[in-house]
Order: C-alpha cells, then structure tokens, then sequence
C-alpha cells in the first residue's frame, strides 16, 4: 500500500492524533529559536515519536516513563535557568508540558486541553517577535487549533479534515470584523503590573559595555534597528554625515573593556539636577519620527542631540542621562514609536573644569604604556588641546592606519597595539585607542556607541537603520566649549562615515544561489519591498496605541475624544452589530426557500382536496400519497410534484423553478375528496 | 400534565414546587407535536464549561497583552474572540431550520429498551453536523449529521417503567458543534403516544392447563395423553404436541410446508384459556405480568389462547392479530 493510500485509510482516531500533532508543531515552531536547544530538540523528538506510535498503533508510554519524562524536563529547565518560575523558564516548561502531553493524548477527548494550550504557546512568541512573519505563523497555528476542535466536535463517522478546515476558516472570516473594531477602537491602557525583571536582559542591538569584536558581531547583523521618517519637506534626511543616534555612553576602561557609569550613580545625576546634560541647541529643530524594533534596553535612540524629551505612548515616560543619553522608564520589548526633534548644531557638558570631569580622564596604570608615551610628544604640556586632538586625527589619517571588519584578537595593550602594531581595526578599537590616548594627554574623553548613517527604503521611503548600522565614536571635553564630537574612524577610513552600503551583508548559502540567477538590484528591491511591507506592519498594527486610536476618532469627526469615548464607539458598534442581527433573525423567519413555498402551496392544496400531508414528506412521497388517494385525477400533480423534486435534487440540469411557479396554479388539482375505497 | 416515563428526581419542599411550576409554564409554551420545525423561537442557547474556559483563556490572553503591550497579543485575542462569536451563530444554525418527525412508536414492553425513531430533514445547502437526540435528562446521545438537503434518522432508546398508553417522553435535541464552547438545544414534547405492555414475569410459571369445553365432562381434563385418531393437517388452536414432528420434516424437505396434526378427541374438546384467576397473585399488576409472559409463551407455542380479565374477555384465537389484542387489553385494562 502506498503511503498516500495508507494515509487515506488511516482510522480516525489515529489521523485525529497526526494532525493534532501537526497542529501542535505549528504552535511550537515560532518558539524553537528562542528555547534552548535541548527543549527545542526534545519537543520535536517527543512529536515524532507519538507521531510514529499513532502511525504504527502502539502501545502509549506507561506512567512511569511519563513521570520520568516529566521530571527530567523539570530538571533541565531547572538547571538551565536556576528557576522555573521565570519568563524564559516558564515559556520553556510550557512547551515540554504541550510536547510530554501528546503522550497521553487521546485525539477527540484531549482537543480541548491542546486548544487551550495552544494559544498560550502562540502568546509567549510574541515576547520574542511580533514581525509579520510571526503574524503568519500564529494566524496558521490559530487555524490549526480551530480545525482541530472543529474536528473534534464532528464525531459522526470520519469526515474529512477539509470540512472542518473549512467550517474554521469561514469562523475566523467572520470574526475578523470583530478583530478589526476590538483592536481599533479597545481602549489601550498601561500595564497592569510590572514586568518580569528577567524581560530585560539584553538580546539584540547595543550593549551596555563595548568590548573587542562586540560591535563587529552586529556589523554583521542585516536586522533592522529603528525607522525614521523625518518631517522635512519630502521626508529628506540631512545628510548621513550628520545622521548620528545617540546609544549609551561608555565612560569607565579597564583596559579591554568600556562601560557606562553604573546605574546608581548615573540615576543620582538624573534626579539631582533639572538639565543634568546642560544642552544648547542652535539652528532649526529637524521634526522627525523613530519606530524602534524592541532592543530590551530603556534606551531610545535620537538624534544627536534632542533636547525635549521624545513623545511616547501611555505608559512609557523619557528621561535624559547627564551624558545626553535619552532612557525610557522600562524596557522597549516592542516595536516602539515616537516622534522627536533634534538640532543637529548644539553644545552640551559643563563649561568649566569640575570634579565631575574626573572619571573621564581615569585609565588603568601601566597599561599602554607606549601611547602615554606618544601623549606626552603631541601634547606637551601647556600645548592647546584642540592642537592635540588635530594632531592624533592626522597621524590617523596618514600614519597607515586601515579599517578592517576582521582586525584579529588585540592583546593586552589594545592602545598600542592599534597605534604601533596592527594599525588596524574598526570603529571600536580606533574610537577606544583614540579615547585613551586623549585621556593619557589629560583631555576628558569618552565612547558614545549608537547608530551611524542608514539608508532609503525606495518603496516606503522610510529611512532605514540596521545592526550593521552600529558605530562608536569619542566626545572629548574642552574648556569652555563642553564635550565635543570626535569620530576618529572619519579619519582611518572616510568612507565609513556618509556613504550608503558601506558595509556589503554577508550573503548566505541562500543568497548565494539566489545572485546567480537575480541581479542584484532586484534582490536589493526586493528586500527594500519585503521590509517596506514589515514596515507598514509596524506602522500600522504594531504601533497602534491610544494615541492613534484618538486620531481615529478625531478623523471620524469626534472633538477631543478620550477613552470614555472609545467605550461608546465600542459600545455603539455593539448596539449596531445587536440589531444588525435580530434585523437578519427577523428577515429569516419571513423568509423562505422559494421551493419550500412551492411544496407548501401543493401541500395546502392536497388539505383542501381532504389530504393532510406531514409536513416533512418529501414531493415523491406525496405524489404516491395523492395517487393512492385519488387515483387518476391527481397524475397531473403527481407529475408537477416528481418535477419539484428533480428540481432540488437531479444532479443534472432540472426544471426551472420559475416554470414550475406558474405551473402551480393552473395544475387540475384533485377538488373534492373521494369516496373513500 | 408530568411525565409519568421520564420523571425527574424528586425534590423536597418549595424547590420541587417550583421546579413543578416551571415544569408545567414549560409544557404550556410546547405544544405537542410530532412534527417540530426548529426555528429561533424554540432553541435555546447557552455556553458550556469549555465555553467559560474559553471565556477566562480569552481574558488571561487580554491582559497578557494589555501588561506586556502586545498588539499582536489583541490581535489574536481579538481573533479568537471573532470566532467564539462567529460559531455562536453557526452552532445556531445548526439547529435552526432542522425538522424533527417522530415515526408513529410501535408498542414496547415495560421496563425493556425500545427504540423511537426521530427522522431529521434539513433543506440547507450545508451539511448539519453532530446533531445530538436524546430523551430530556437522559445523557444517552443519538448522534447523526445530516446531509445537505437530505434527511437522517437517528434511533432514541427509551424504558418505560408501567404500562398503560403513554404520551411519548419528552425529548432533546442539541449540538455542541463547532466548538463546543456553546450548547444549542431544543425541547420537543411529541404528540404520539406509545402503547406500553404490561413487563412480562421472567421466569414465569408454566401455562396454566386448558379448560374442557363447555359441556364436556370434566374426566376430560387431563390431556394430551389420547390415543392417536389418525392425522389431518395443522390448524388453528393446536398444541405442539399433536403435532406429528416426524410427518412435518418430511413435508417441509417436500416444500409443501404444511404441518400435520394428531387429531384427538381430546384437543378438540379442550381450549386454553388465561384468566386472571388463574394466575394464583394478589397483586394486579403482578398479575397482570404473569398474564403477559403467557401470552407470549402460547403465542411461541402457536397455541390457541383465550384472556379472561375483570369485566373483559377475548375469545380463544391465535396469531399476530390475537396476541396484540390481548397484550392491547392487558396494557390498558
């Protein structure tokens, strides 16, 4: 028997199980990359073998095997995560509990408990992703889940699956305008409660510390970083020169690695002063608007340098560090939209020496001892600094220095090594031996990490900023000037800064085999097509929040709409909804099947001849009836009657219904009752 | 008026008042009909347990959504709750527009499992699934679906408790499809009316032996021991034992298929007659059983039978015809 002929004939329970068990990957799948790999693998190992158990009708595991099974899975999700409480652990358990219960699974009985199972799976992948594809993945799962219950509640002989699948999607068709007026008009409101701590541990984009070949992993990185559509006229950007988004900011060195101020201390520098940056702005503010992919940091990136404070959604409040850094008050876990204004010309950072600037000249003692060296020859002392700082970019720019992705691993002296030696590396070596041997020349200095320059979506016109869109410059203080911008890799390599696709993807097999075939500009529009489709995805549903659901209700012509106006929308769209349907209750009982008023007039017309009929005979039955009662006289009826009934059931082309209408009437129908016999 | 077959548990006090007040505002609203098009107006609709499990499954995912601002979260929240919505209306018209007819009951025995036969006729262009018959309270399940335009017939096995001619119990019709998450039933009091036996003794003692005929001596009593007269064919009111087995083989293999009989003196001038006294039992409908099991025993026997009850008498006969009219009379008697 062939595998397709031996699926066809599978029993149903067993064909139940393998599509539950499909169904059940489905929900699983969007999950996979973001579990650890061994729950991953168990969970497909544990599908497979029900799968092959259903197939071949064997004997489902014991107890004991079962308990075994759950008891290691709860160890290695202990072990894994010291928890099994926590976001991570509890999305992982939950997962192996789905897996595990297939092995007990009964397909009618247990439908129920994958349903409810199942939509919480698919909610748990949203933590992770909310792109468009994960919207995919989650409407099939959504549909799988459905038809399965569908098919659990056809216990009548084994229909097909396609019946069911069919009953579930005409049910999600007409749920969708349900979906449409809940999502647009469903008041948002804040969380309810804090977070999970566990939520915010970094996963992707920046990092709070800057260290070698961190920076080079998200070179490499294609994925995109923030939106921008900016309020110039025609959305033009200035230019990339000047295009540099603000991350955190790296102060303390041990010699390999930089950080950012601790927290702590970088909080009492919030709260202690009112504008802790001490920023001035000069020029016109450039308007523009930034949606932000989730980074699981507070940071949000601007424009160097926004001095109001970001606009973001209910639930989200922006402050602004002493070093110019723009935090949200929790983590950015979704897509995230605002508008901002920065002025491209400014100046910030204390005009005068203090002890505040103290941190930003400490380096670790006796390492690099050779760029203190070359401090002390280009900056003398009582030398300018801004002489200094000259100097250093040109002995960038012309000492041999290259920009290269693939630098090697530095030793312990990375200053040296990069000044002396190697004379080469990117954007965080330069930017760090740059910043210690400004430190060694006693001029304050720091890392700022962020995003440099993006690129045109052609299709949406969105401006586009991506991983491999990350950089990290210096700021060096002067006196009386405040911290000034210095990018060092402007001089190694010019074509870093201010150039589009600077930086070509590394393609994979897959791209690979594509190029052959596709030129080049069309996969690149294609892309552009593909993200600009993403894109409008984030616009559109992602961001949605009260803020444009107000926007929607001011357009629909309400003035200053709140909440309270959302309920009423809601609530109106109900009332609407409400008698839509007793309208369409009501317009069904009047009407009726035209054939059905067809075999009532033959019926009422056999009453008054003196046959009563029930009414659920069918037209071959009362023809008979009437033959039977009144012999001859009723052919002529009869006839009309078999007619009737070819014209519901005939396979082939039947008699016009609109014939047989005119028919009724004219037909001799038996007048009188009968003598009986 | 209660339903003597299918009565529900008893109740105390003003609870049981009151459930026999809603029971009787109930029948009020159901005619009784063999017949029941199924409309808005007699279904009924209401969530299940799965169906408040799905309710508290939607709200878990609401505030997922809401604490961890997840549009997408509403979105399938929102999905989800469109479908709920959407198969209340399909698990309505599932039922809506359905005819139910009850084919005429045929006679049952008490307290033996008969079988009412519900034929359900659907005109739409849909497939009706999973439609569920049974008697109400019952949680014995008749399922069947019905085919676009087509009818089904689903099968309802009921017990009857005492004999007598009884309206026929009342019955449920329901289907928990698509989702199980909401339950759509119908109550159906049909007009027909069942005939139900008396509940035949088992075991029950041998029959009672035959009377002389009126006029004949009563020597005559002890029977079946005469000598043999000679043989003519079988007919109606002979006992197995005059027939001549040996004589019917042989004319069955010949395909003639006639029986032959003794023809004694005795048979003739002897009939059987079960009479109420006969049957040795205080108790009526004790008695009444013990009747029942020997008309069926005579029946089996092909015997010729007469039934004597308080204040009726059905003479000796047999047959189909016969042993109906008995059973009929000890049913309503």
């Amino acid at each position: 028997m062939s595998l397709r002929a031996r699926a066809a004939a599978l029993p149903r329970e067993t064909r139940d199980t393998l599509f539950l068990l499909l169904v059940i990957a489905l929900c699983i799948a969007p999950l996979a990359p973001h579990l650890p790999a061994w729950a991953s693998a168990l969970a497909l190992l544990l599908l497979l073998w029900r799968g092959a158990l259903a197939w071949r009708a064997g004997q489902l595991p014991g107890r004991w095997v079962r308990g075994l099974l759950l008891a290691s899975v709860a160890a290695l999700t202990f072990l894994r995560f010291r928890t099994i409480v926590g976001y991570e652990a509890g999305v992982t358990f939950i997962v192996m509990l789905l897996a595990l219960k297939t092995l007990e699974l009964r397909a009618r009985r247990d439908a129920m408990v994958i349903f409810f199972l199942g939509f919480f799976t698919l909610v748990a992948s949203f933590f992770f992703s909310q792109a468009l594809p994960t919207a995919l993945a989650t409407l099939l799962g959504l549909l799988g889940l459905l038809t399965a219950l569908v098919n659990a509640h056809m216990p009548v002989g084994r229909p097909p699956l396609a019946d069911a699948l069919a009953t579930a999607a005409r049910m999600a068709l007409a749920g969708a305008p349900v979906m449409v007026a809940l999502f647009a008009f469903f008041p948002r409101i804040a969380p309810l409660w804090g977070l999970p701590s566990d939520m915010a541990t970094g996963r992707s984009g920046l990092s709070a510390q800057m260290r070698v070949g961190s920076i080079a992993q998200l070179a490499l990185d294609d994925g995109i970083a923030l939106r921008v559509r900016f309020g110039t006229p025609g959305g033009q950007p200035p230019p990339q020169s000047e295009l540099y988004f603000r991350g955190p900011v790296l102060t303390a060195f041990d010699g390999r690695e930089w950080l950012a101020l601790s927290q702590p201390e970088a909080q009492a520098f919030v709260w202690a002063r009112a504008t802790p940056a001490q920023l001035q702005v000069q020029g016109p503010a450039l308007p523009y608007e930034v949606t932000l992919e989730p980074n699981y940091r507070p940071w949000l990136l601007v424009l160097d340098a926004a001095q109001q404070p970001p606009e973001l959604p209910e639930g989200f409040r922006a402050l602004m560090t002493p070093e110019l850094q723009w935090l949200a008050s929790r983590p950015i876990t979704s897509v995230l939209r605002y508008q901002a204004s920065s002025h491209l010309q400014f100046s910030h950072g204390p005009r005068e020496d203090s002890r505040a600037l103290r941190p930003y000249l400490q380096l670790p003692a006796s390492l690099n001892p050779r760029t203190l060296e070359l401090a002390r020859q280009l900056h003398p002392s009582g030398g300018e600094p801004q002489a200094f700082i000259d100097a250093a970019l040109a002995r960038l720019k012309t000492g041999g220095y290259r920009y290269t992705l693939e630098p090697g691993v530095y030793g312990e002296h990375t200053a040296d090594e990069f000044w002396f030696d190697r004379k080469e590396g990117f954007c965080e070596h330069i930017a760090s031996a740059f910043a210690v041997l400004m430190r060694a020349g006693g001029v304050p200095a720091r890392i700022v990490t962020g995003y440099q320059g993006g690129q045109m979506n052609g299709v949406d016109g969105y401006w586009t900023v991506r991983q491999s869109d990350a950089h990290a410059w210096t700021e060096v203080w002067l006196e009386g000037r405040g911290w000034l911008r210095v990018d060092p890799t402007a001089s190694v390599s010019p074509d870093r800064i201010g150039l589009p696709l600077r930086l070509a993807p590394a393609r994979g097999a897959l791209g690979n085999a594509m190029a052959g075939v596709v030129s080049p500009g069309v996969l690149l529009h294609l892309r552009a097509l593909w993200e600009a489709t993403n894109n409008r995805w984030n616009q559109w549903v992602l961001n949605y929040t009260q803020q444009q659901q107000l926007n929607l209700l001011e357009r629909l012509g309400l003035k200053a709409p709140d909440w309270q106006d959302l309920v009423r929308v809601l609530g109106g769209l109900t009332a609407l909804a409400a008698v839509l349907g007793m309208a369409y209750a009501a317009w069904q009982r009047q009407r009726r099947d035209p054939w059905e008023r067809l075999l009532i007039g033959a019926r009422q017309r056999l009453a008054r001849a003196g046959l009563e009929l029930a009414p659920h005979l069918p037209p071959r039955a009362m023809a008979e009836q009437a033959r039977q009662r009144f012999g001859e006289t009723a052919e002529p009826a009869a006839r009309w009657l078999m007619q009737l009934e070819r014209a519901r059931y005939a396979p082939q082309p039947a008699p016009d219904l609109a014939l047989l209408r005119r028919q009724l009437p004219r037909l001799p129908w038996p007048k009188s009752p009968p003598a009986r016999r | 008026m209660p339903d003597a077959l299918a009565a529900p548990p008893a109740r105390h006090g003003t609870r049981a008042a009151l459930a026999a007040r809603w029971q009787r505002w109930w029948n009020a609203r159901l005619p009784r009909t063999d017949t029941l098009a199924l409309t808005q107006r007699n279904l009924y609709i209401l969530p299940t347990a799965a169906g408040w499990m799905l309710a508290l499954t939607l709200l878990v995912l609401l505030v997922a959504s809401i604490n961890f601002q997840l549009n997408l979260g509403y979105l399938l929240t929102f999905l989800l709750a469109g479908s709920a919505a959407a198969s209340i209306h399909v698990c309505h018209a599932t039922l809506r527009g359905l005819t139910l007819h009850l084919l005429p009951p045929e006679p049952q025995f008490a307290g033996s499992a008969a079988l009412l036969e519900v034929r359900l006729h659907s005109q739409r262009r849909r497939p009706r699934r999973a439609i569920a018959v049974a008697l109400r309270g019952s949680e014995h399940w008749a399922l069947a679906d019905v085919p676009a335009g087509g009818e089904a017939t689903v099968q309802v096995a009921f017990t009857p408790q005492r004999r007598g001619l009884h309206a026929v119990p009342m019955l449920t019709a329901q289907t928990l499809f698509p989702l199980g998450a909401f339950r759509v039933w119908t109550l159906w009091r049909p007009a027909a009316e069942v005939l139900v036996y008396p509940q035949p003794e088992q075991p029950a003692p041998p029959l009672p032996p035959g009377e002389p005929l009126a006029g004949s001596g009563a020597a005559a009593l002890q029977h079946g021991g005469g000598e043999l007269d000679g043989v003519r064919a079988w007919r109606q009111g002979d006992t197995l034992r005059q027939v001549v087995w040996k004589k019917a083989a042989r004319t069955w293999a010949s395909g003639a298929g006639e029986l032959v009989s003794r023809d004694t003196q005795h048979s003739q001038r002897h009939e059987l007659w079960l009479d109420t006294a006969a049957t040795g039992l205080a108790d009526p409908e004790a008695r009444l059983s013990r009747l029942a099991s020997w008309v069926l025993q005579a029946d089996r026997l092909g015997l010729a039978y007469g039934l004597r009850l308080p204040g009726r008498q059905i003479a000796p006969a047999s047959g189909a015809g016969h042993r109906r009219a008995c059973l009929e009379a000890l049913a309503l008697c």
